[in-house]
């Protein structure tokens, strides 16, 4: 057995709070009153000159902005609401287009494997920018311009999944699928009975990252959606005017609750599929 | 005969999406490189040239390498030395979830928000001023996120946002090494070092591929923070190509950026495939030496 | 932890359930059907839902029949100088309209106005003498405030005396009026003012609600309080935000409709109505429909909702009718007998317009063609413009597309997302350019040369020619016109004013005083940059030219120093000084007050409507030895239209530029500019309006009246000397105050801070 070495413990313990500290300033700025933001990030803001006065701990603490975003703004929640429709589903596709597609990568031989990853890589690594007005074009000749659907549809076949899905089950052993073959399992069961449950690190940690992604997207709504109504989320905060910076603060907290919900949910799932594949080794 | 179908059977739904979504709008930005701006007549190489010599885009291009060249390298090593302390301690007390919960949590967190946080840090008035003149008792107004303190700025917000991800990455490859073989290796007499050299690295080998091109694609992201922190034109150290690419977009030069992007897609590839080709004939002629 | 976790998680899902559930609720069903312009159904609850699909069907279909068609109706010719008191159904169930009129020929001081009926009888409207209530309050002093016909038959109403004290008379068959509730009316003890309420109804009871302006009271005839209700304010005089029927009120809380049932007090439903009021503010108009549903008027249109129901139904579309019009107020709504509806509304000018909403099932449900107008930011002009040139073309939708919600900001992934559709060929009809990116669509072709239109309003006579010639380019093309204007205009002294024909004179004037207020530099730097633009951006090179920009903020700096500008203020220099950190667009906060107040030898105000001229021109006359001239003969225009090249309606998108910068457009007065059409200039400057204002800051105060037509043609005459547009680029003025603030604040040397201002424009420029 290890020694508990107090060197690692700091560290670690230092890098989680040089992530929470931040994080804890937003969450403090989102309880305070208007006012006490002006006093405290006069600067930050934009707004003035004065000394930043940071804290934790709001000296007037007020749920106004949290009040004012969750029942005065039915905008926030019909947004809110189109965030869900359009990243589940996509995420879900991802699911079922991704998983296959890797097992493919990783599990098989065939001619022009080795190109068509590689034309996959770089269709991750290409700027949204830089296609940005070719798939417009496409979704306009799908007629799906202006939906759900042209976020959905695009953000299914997102190649990053592939590409992480593909290197998780590139790490399944040989063996084990050897051992499967040797039962007289076929491809599609190997592929449901061995591969999914042992790739499933690389599965949640793919889904996730899709989540996160379709979650934080700005640029696609706004060039897709000219109807406001579609909206998701996202583009609320950088729409709030600019006299409402507590409200835009309880915003940025809750736009980010969804995304670490599932991450919770899923870490449960990593850690298990850690375990699992673990054990089977 | 099925044999051979079956990958295409796993790939079709993947690919033919792909090549829909994803696949014909790169063909267009290619085929988009050699037309004018309407994409209306055919100009030839005359974008490619206009982009070689546009000194915006040979700063921007330069700047994105060294961002990369830096920022890489370093988000993987810190990140996979979180993975490693986190392993070690996982091994002996399974409730680690809530550091690599924080650790992922920057990646959720808006952008927008985010860089009015770091304003607060890094401003003239901000924290870390204020900081610097408690410890050192001079005044100190730096303005962080402009002049020449911007680039190592944008490395600490993207190592910020980006570690605990990668760090994720790391762990579930260390979670794929056998503990046997660290056992054998302790059995052996290999010390931390060796063990660490000869198993952890070797064996973490795809995840390297893997959070290295996974970082390459983030670095690209890190646009949206410069771009709020320090203004559409920020110091001449992080004018990076989405910077480029954004302003070309503005002013509908779409041309000039299809060309850059495939100028760009091409300096990821030739070296790839130039590699590649050199393995196969290398692996040719030990075959042919056998 | 593990637990603690599945805590968190259970609670933040119950939030975003919660979350989805209400919003999914909002959004999914109280969508309005834009274009589903049929009659209200009366359905039963059941059939509500699968009624409103088959409307939706029907909506989608191209070339859908049915919609309510809009008619002026014609009123009496004296009522366009006559106010809007009441509208609605009277005796015997007929329409009637209540006005009033000041009767001016008794002199100011003693007139009480008049009050007017007028009765529809068989679809004409005729004045109807029979109107004792007129006189009633006449005789007794009461210049008219609300008129009603309560639901017990009898006419009631109310006024204020000359101490400003409301009275509400109840009028009896004979022709006798008694006053009722006095004691409610009385102010309270130790303020000057009682409740003067904008609006009451009177119940089948007697019982008499009374609109406040945040509240709604029941009373008994005795004077007893019964309830009172809260409800969003009203700023309008007549208040339209709640009606009564059946024991019931409805009325607006928070944005949302309530009811409330009267004998209980209790609020009995809510209702989102977010989608179906508009963008313009305190502007609804709530009535019944007799069996519990609700309509609302807004200038979105004419909504209806069922009791219960959770989908409004879009009957009128505000945007193809007089209701989504700036220039008009709606005042009054209602419904005719035969499936037809009735809208009031107020017009400056024009008195009061009614206009006659019948369904017509052979009229296509969505006009067959439709124009689109794309702004980044919302403009009244271009709105306004957009409702003139419907009524003129029925078969014509007009949609305007903003950008940016009011106070947003126009953000890159905005234009980036408007270029992706230019690039494909696509994109609005229309783009008002304000804040695009102007030169690159010219240069790449997107804009329409509009030569023709140019040519046609030049002719015209009409026209402010010297601003129109500002949009010709050096080869004669011309890619868009703007529709509004505004300029610098200087106030002071003449050895003051001459200081501003350069920037030169403007560093070495030498004056008791200095030249200008105190204020943040980057105002200063913008006012420069806009006051002496072609010094500036004249040359080639502009301000890319080193020793130009150099020059340009030294000069800054020798300006900003001789009047004590500084970067940024506190609060308490903010107060001492009149001085604040907002930057303004133009850089022009309007500073006459300072020079009044003999802070600095000249001020500078932003003119662009008569609205702004009230103080300046006060100033004027209280320093007679000075002048009030324009600075130059810069200028900056807005709402800049241009077509968009790709456009499948080329001859509507000219029309509706003609419309845009014709007369009937351009003369409304939108507070948004000036004109640019003289006809519509000189006919704002004609019209005298009753306003006064007054400022002031610690000691100081100055009050001012409307100016005199004299000194509004003189600012007219002064538009017709602008010829330089100063379309600023916004790239390069960031640059430029982002880059020098340190050298204002002294920690860096003006070529530091050039240098680094021109490394980035430079990058700029090499794009």
């Amino acid at each position: 057995m290890r020694k508990t070495k107090p060197a690692a413990t700091m560290i670690l313990v230092g890098a989680c709070v040089l992530v929470w500290a931040p994080i804890l300033l937003m969450a403090a700025a989102s309880l305070m009153p208007e006012d006490e933001l002006y006093w405290r990030y006069l600067s930050p803001l934009g707004l003035g000159r004065d000394r930043v006065r940071a804290t934790f701990l709001p000296s007037y603490p007020s749920g106004e902005a949290l009040v004012e975003l969750l029942i005065r703004s039915p905008g926030f929640f019909v947004m809110f609401w189109n965030s869900c429709i359009q990243v589940i589903p996509m995420a879900a596709g991802q699911l079922l287009a991704a998983a296959p597609a890797s097992w493919a990568f990783a599990r098989f031989r065939f001619p022009g494997k080795k190109a068509l990853f590689g034309i996959y890589v770089i269709l991750m690594v290409l700027p949204f920018q830089v296609t940005q007005v070719s798939n417009y074009l496409v979704l306009d000749h799908l007629g799906i311009l202006d939906s759900h659907l042209a976020l959905i549809l695009p953000g299914i076949w997102s190649t990053l999944p592939v590409y992480i899905m593909t290197k998780a089950f590139e790490t399944i052993p040989e063996a084990l699928l050897e051992a499967a073959r040797l039962d007289g399992a076929g491809e599609f069961y190997s592929f449901f009975h061995v591969g999914l449950p042992l790739g499933y690190p690389g599965i949640a940690t793919a889904m996730m990252l899709g989540f996160v992604d379709g979650w934080n997207a700005l640029e696609q709504p706004i060039t897709y959606l000219k109807d406001k109504s579609l909206w998701p989320l996202a583009l609320y905060l950088p729409n709030i005017a600019e006299d409402k910076a507590a409200v835009a603060f309880a915003a940025a907290l809750i736009t980010c609750l969804l995304p670490v919900l599932v991450y919770l949910n899923c870490q449960e799932e990593l850690e298990q599929g850690i375990a699992a594949s673990g054990v089977k080794q | 005969m099925r044999k051979k179908i079956t990958p295409w059977l796993f790939l079709a739904p993947s690919l033919l999406g792909v090549i829909g979504f994803m696949g014909i709008p790169f063909l267009d930005v290619i085929r988009r490189s050699f037309l004018d701006v309407m994409g209306r007549s055919f100009v030839g190489a005359a974008n490619y040239q206009a982009v070689w010599r546009n000194e915006a885009f040979l700063l921007a291009a330069g700047n994105t390498l060294r961002f990369l060249a830096v920022c890489i390298p370093l988000l993987m090593a810190v990140s996979l030395g979180l993975a490693l302390l986190l392993a070690g301690k996982a091994k002996e007390a399974r409730d680690y979830g809530i550091i690599r919960t924080t650790m992922v949590l920057p990646l959720a967190v808006p952008a927008a928000s985010m860089v009015l946080i770091w304003k607060m840090v890094l401003c003239r008035d901000g924290v870390l001023n204020q900081w610097l003149s408690g410890l050192t008792g001079e005044l100190w107004d730096t303005d962080w996120a402009f002049s020449g303190h911007a680039f190592p700025v944008l490395t600490a917000t993207y190592l910020w946002k980006h570690t605990g991800y990668d760090m994720i990455l790391w762990l579930a490859g260390l979670a794929g090494i056998p503990d046997e073989m660290y056992e054998a290796a302790r059995i052996d007499g290999a010390g931390a070092m060796a063990r660490f050299r000869y198993i952890t690295v070797p064996c973490l080998a795809g995840t390297f591929c893997l959070v290295g091109i996974l970082s390459v694609v983030n670095s690209f992201r890190v646009y949206r923070e410069a771009y709020l922190l320090a203004g559409p034109y920020p110091d001449a150290s992080i004018y990076l190509i989405p910077h480029l690419f954004a302003h070309w977009f503005l002013n509908l030069d779409i041309q000039k950026m299809t060309a850059a992007a495939v100028i760009i897609t091409a300096a990821f590839l030739i070296p790839g495939g130039l590699g590649w080709l050199l393995a196969r004939i290398l692996s040719a002629g030990e075959r042919k030496g056998e | 932890m593990r637990r603690i976790y599945k805590k968190l998680e259970a609670w933040a899902l119950a939030i975003g359930l919660a979350a989805g559930i209400l919003g999914g609720c909002g959004r999914n069903q109280t969508a309005p059907e834009a274009g589903s312009t049929r009659p209200v159904q009366e359905t039963t609850q059941g059939d509500e839902e699968k009624g409103k699909r088959e409307a939706k069907e029907e909506s989608r279909e191209p070339g859908a029949k049915g919609r309510y068609r809009e008619t002026e109706v014609k009123l009496p010719e004296e009522i366009e100088n006559q106010t809007f008191l009441w509208f609605g159904r009277g005796e015997e169930g007929r329409l009637e309209l209540f006005t009033m009129e000041w009767d001016t020929a008794w002199g100011a001081q003693s007139s009480v106005a008049d009050s007017f009926r007028y009765v529809c009888k068989d679809g004409t409207w005729e004045k109807s003498e029979d109107w004792p209530g007129g006189k009633a309050a006449k005789d007794r002093g009461l210049d008219p405030i609300c008129i009603e016909y309560g639901l017990d038959g009898h006419f009631y109403i109310g006024g204020v005396d000359e101490s400003y004290r409301f009275h509400l008379l109840k009028m009896e068959e004979d022709g006798t009026a008694n006053e009722l509730l006095e004691e409610v009316f009385l102010p309270a003890e130790g303020s000057t003012y009682g409740m003067v309420p904008p609006r009451i109804q009177v119940l089948e009871n007697e019982n008499i609600l009374i609109y406040d302006y945040w509240e709604v009271y029941l009373y008994e005839p005795s004077g007893r309080r019964l309830l009172s209700i809260t409800k969003d304010f009203s700023g309008t005089t007549s208040d339209a935000r709640g009606f009564y029927e059946n024991q019931e009120f409805v009325t607006m809380q928070d944005g949302k409709g309530v009811r409330y049932d009267l004998k209980t007090g209790k609020i009995t439903e809510t209702i989102d109505c977010e989608e179906v009021t508009g963008d313009r503010e305190h502007s609804e108009f709530l009535f019944g429909d007799g069996a519990g549903g609700i309509y609302m008027a807004a200038e979105a249109g004419l909504s209806h909702i069922n009791r219960g129901g959770t989908m409004w139904e879009v009957l009128i579309d505000g945007s193809l009718t007089h209701m989504g019009m700036r220039s008009l107020s709606l005042r009054g709504f209602g419904a005719g007998d035969h499936d037809d509806y009735y809208g009031v509304f107020s017009e400056e000018g024009k008195g009061v317009r009614l206009f006659h909403y019948e369904y017509d099932p052979d009229m296509a449900a969505v006009p067959p063609s439709s124009l689109t107008v794309y702004s980044l930011q919302d403009n009244s002009t271009v709105r306004q413009a957009a409702s003139q040139f419907q009524s003129q073309h029925p078969d014509v939708r007009v949609e305007v597309r903003t950008a940016v919600e009011s106070g947003g900001t126009a953000t890159e992934e905005i234009i980036q997302g408007l270029n992706t559709e230019l690039l494909s060929g696509k994109g609005a009809d229309i783009l008002i350019l304000d804040g695009l990116p102007i030169e690159a669509y010219v240069e790449k072709g997107i804009l329409m040369d509009i030569r023709d239109i140019m040519a046609e309003l030049e002719n015209s006579g009409d026209m402010l020619n010297n601003i129109l010639g500002g949009f010709k380019e050096t080869d004669g093309c011309v890619y868009m016109i703007p529709a509004r204007i505004g300029f610098p205009m200087i106030i002071g002294e003449e050895k003051a004013v001459n200081a501003y024909s350069g920037l030169k004179a403007m560093t070495e004037y030498q004056g008791e005083k200095p030249l200008l207020a105190v204020e943040n530099y980057e105002n200063l730097l913008r006012m420069t940059a806009f006051v002496r633009y072609e010094e500036l951006f004249g040359t080639e090179k502009g301000l890319a030219d080193r020793d130009t920009l150099i020059w340009y903020l030294k000069s800054v700096k020798a300006i900003g120093e001789a009047s004590g500008c500084q970067t940024s203020f506190t609060k308490e220099e903010m107060e001492a000084m009149w001085v604040s950190n907002h930057v303004a667009p133009t850089g022009i906060v309007g500073r006459s007050t300072s020079y009044d107040a003999g802070r600095c030898d000249s001020g500078l105000e932003y003119m662009d409507g008569y609205g702004g001229l009230l103080i300046p021109a006060a100033v004027r006359d209280l320093h007679p030895e000075s002048k009030m001239v324009a600075a130059g003969s810069v200028y900056m225009p807005s709402a800049m239209a241009g077509i968009n090249n790709a456009t499948a309606n080329e001859e509507l998108a000219k029309e509706f530029i003609r419309c845009l910068l014709s007369y009937d457009v351009q003369k409304e007065e939108l507070y948004d500019g000036l004109p640019v059409n003289k006809k519509a200039l000189k006919a704002i400057a004609e019209v005298d309006k009753p306003y006064s204002t007054g400022v002031g800051n610690g000691d100081y105060h100055i009050s001012a009246e409307y100016p005199s037509l004299e000194v509004r043609m003189e600012v007219a005459d002064m538009t017709e000397h602008l010829t330089v547009p100063a379309i600023l680029d916004e790239t390069v003025m960031d640059m430029v105050a982002e880059g020098s603030m340190e050298y204002f604040d002294g920690r860096q040397s003006v070529e530091e801070a050039a240098d680094g201002i021109l490394r980035k424009l430079a990058i700029y420029l090499a794009e």
